[in-house]
């Protein structure tokens, strides 16, 4: 914008300045003119700034054009004239003849055009800025906010997303069909968290029945053959009942139906978590090297307490015996280290679900599953290292 | 000690029912949530165990129909939903204990019993069993005056193994006794095994008897005539 006013104003500068340059010259050659009829006619000069003045016909100056500055009396300064002096042969005597006018100095011309032009482009550049303000404001502004309102969707929020209503044709159509796609999606998602809430919640009351019957074998005598069919239905009865527990959990989990959050003293927390494991860790030979540090959070305690939980079970399970599970607690990270084989499946895959090493069938393959969604919850960030044969399992706190 | 069961899953009353009426309780059930209502209103009861979902209604206002009445009832809920804000919501209005679906019998009639405990002697109650003595409260146990020094988790065990005597009690129940359900310790019985055996070895120790036996691979029973 203000390079095109530049140029414009150069080239306008430049223009004006050749057709006053040829326009002077053609007023002073017709002077010139003017001059040599007046000596043709054989009368005195009587021009305002002109002078004729016969030479020797030997000299013989070539038609030139320049400027010059003379003395203002009335002004008291210098100014500038330009002038055109030649010579021409009159009645066989030579004269030379130079005729003046004067001209508004090209660095008038220049500052003219130039501020007039400035005063131009701010004015533009002022309403442009008003313009755009006014359009960006009342007709992109809907667009915006609905951008931004995109980004942040998530199909999990609890509510529907809230539409910014446009003039504009285009946007109201893109915001018709992006609310229909939201709708649509959310719905779907809704169903089908609904479906696995419901699925694993009806799923509670006939493990309970199995459960309690197989309770009540137990009680019968039976014979030890029997006694182990017994044990061992029990045992699946026991893995789906977690299972189903930790989907209930991971469900619920996507719901974010954890909402209450309050300070939470961890070290302590973590604390109470290793006492009550002590003796786990003990009957397995696994010795415990414990740093922690205080350290206050704000978070949901039931979902902090299944956090700790499930990571330390993690160590406990996977630390071959004997060996050394170390769990540090400093100003924002808790890293938990236990010795094992390496992973025989890739890292990426650790924290999905279902996932679970080749070796170990016992688990649910949940537990890192829930540690990921709560952290993810509460904006925190698990990682996994394997470094000198050790797994560090990592909460970065915010 | 009069029980209510209020609980809509048949198999699952018959059985929680056999097995109170087999400690000594006199139970009574209610399937539905107008049954509920009516034996509520109409009769007294030291506990009552009541389910949240009910054919016609959701257990939780049963409860406040209780309170309402300002029945002396300890109520105890069992709940498919294994969810804090439910869980918060039931203590809140006046239930004593919260369990989720499933859980094992010996669970819930270790919850029954501690409930009547609290409830008629307000806590000061001993439990006899021959020459031992053990008080809840103070987590002692003696025999004959001398104390039995005991961890807390073999105290605890003991116990569950007392109010649950003359029953095969599964490592499962045990474990999920002792640490909570939240950790998985399903390949970690070897510990409950450990406990079990410091805990006999202590109480024969001191009586001469042995009253816990093993029961093949299947648990441990309390044995006392």
């Amino acid at each position: 914008m203000v390079a095109i006013l530049a140029i414009a104003g150069l080239s306008l500068y430049l223009l004006l300045r050749q057709e006053v340059t040829d326009e002077i010259n053609e007023q002073l050659e017709l002077q010139a003119a003017l001059i040599v009829e007046e000596l043709n006619a054989g009368r005195t000069i009587n021009f305002p700034l002109a002078s004729a003045m016969e030479v020797p016909v030997s000299f013989s100056a070539r038609k030139k054009l320049g400027d010059t500055l003379i003395y203002d009396r009335l002004q008291r300064k210098n100014e500038g004239y330009y002038y055109l002096s030649l010579t021409r042969k009159v009645k066989h005597r030579n004269y030379k003849i130079i005729v003046m006018t004067s001209y508004i100095g090209w660095q008038r011309y220049y500052q003219t055009i130039f501020f007039s032009f400035s005063a131009v482009a701010l004015g533009i550049t002022l309403i442009g800025v008003l313009l755009n303000y006014y359009s960006n404001h009342n007709l992109w502004k809907p667009f915006f906010l609905n951008l931004e309102n995109l980004k942040r969707f998530s199909v999990s929020s609890p509510l529907p997303l809230q539409w910014h209503d446009s003039s504009v044709t285009e946007f109201e159509e893109l915001q018709q069909s992006l609310k229909e796609l939201t709708e649509r999606s959310r719905r779907e998602y809704l169903a089908l968290r609904e479906f696995t809430e419901n699925a694993s919640h009806e799923l509670q009351t006939p493990l309970g029945i199995i459960q309690s019957k197989l309770d009540r074998m137990s009680q019968l005598d039976v014979d030890e053959e029997m006694a182990q069919y017994i044990v061992q239905a029990k045992s699946g009865v026991e893995r789906l009942t977690k299972m189903n527990k930790n989907l209930l959990l991971l469900a619920k989990l996507d719901n974010d139906a954890f909402a209450e959050k309050q300070p939470l003293n961890l070290k302590e927390l973590l604390e109470n978590h290793l006492e009550q494991m002590s003796d786990l860790f003990e009957a397995r030979n696994i010795t415990l090297s414990v740093d922690a540090s205080p350290l206050t959070i704000i978070t949901d305690c039931y979902l902090c307490d299944v956090l700790l939980s499930n990571l330390l079970s993690n160590a406990l399970r996977y630390t071959p015996s004997p060996g050394e599970v170390s769990v540090s607690l400093n100003h924002n990270q808790l890293i938990i280290g236990n010795p094992g084989q390496a992973l025989d499946f890739p890292e990426q895959r650790l924290f999905s679900r279902f996932t679970k090493g080749g070796s170990h069938l016992q688990g649910t393959g949940l537990g890192l599953a829930i540690v990921r969604q709560i952290c993810l919850l509460n904006g925190w960030i698990a990682s996994y290292a394997y470094q000198g044969g050790v797994h560090y399992f990592t909460i970065t706190f915010s | 000690m009069k029980l209510l069961l209020i609980e809509d899953e048949p198999m699952l009353l018959d059985e929680m029912e056999a097995y109170l009426i087999e400690q000594g309780y006199r139970c009574e059930k209610a399937t539905t949530f107008a049954a509920g209502e009516d034996k509520i209103v109409l009769y007294d009861y030291d506990v009552i165990i009541l389910d949240i979902s009910l054919p016609g209604g959701n257990g939780l206002q049963l409860l406040q129909l209780l309170k309402k009445q300002q029945k002396e009832a300890g109520v105890l809920i069992v709940s498919a939903k294994d969810s804090l804000p439910d869980k918060l919501t039931g203590l809140n209005l006046g239930a004593d204990d919260y369990m989720t679906k499933p859980f094992h019998l010996e669970e819930l009639n270790a919850r029954v019993n501690a409930l009547v405990r609290r409830k008629s002697f307000k806590g000061n109650s001993q439990i006899q069993v021959d020459d031992l003595t053990i008080d809840p409260v103070a987590k002692t146990v003696s025999c004959n005056e001398t104390f039995i020094p005991l961890t807390k988790k073999e105290f605890e065990l003991l116990l569950y193994f007392i109010v649950n005597k003359n029953r095969v009690v599964s490592k499962q129940s045990i474990a999920e006794h002792l640490w909570g359900d939240h950790y998985d310790i399903v390949d970690n019985f070897d510990t409950v095994y450990v406990h079990t055996m410091n805990l006999r070895k202590k109480i024969v120790a001191h009586t001469g008897i042995d009253y816990i036996k093993t029961v093949y691979g299947m648990g441990y029973k309390f044995t006392s005539a």
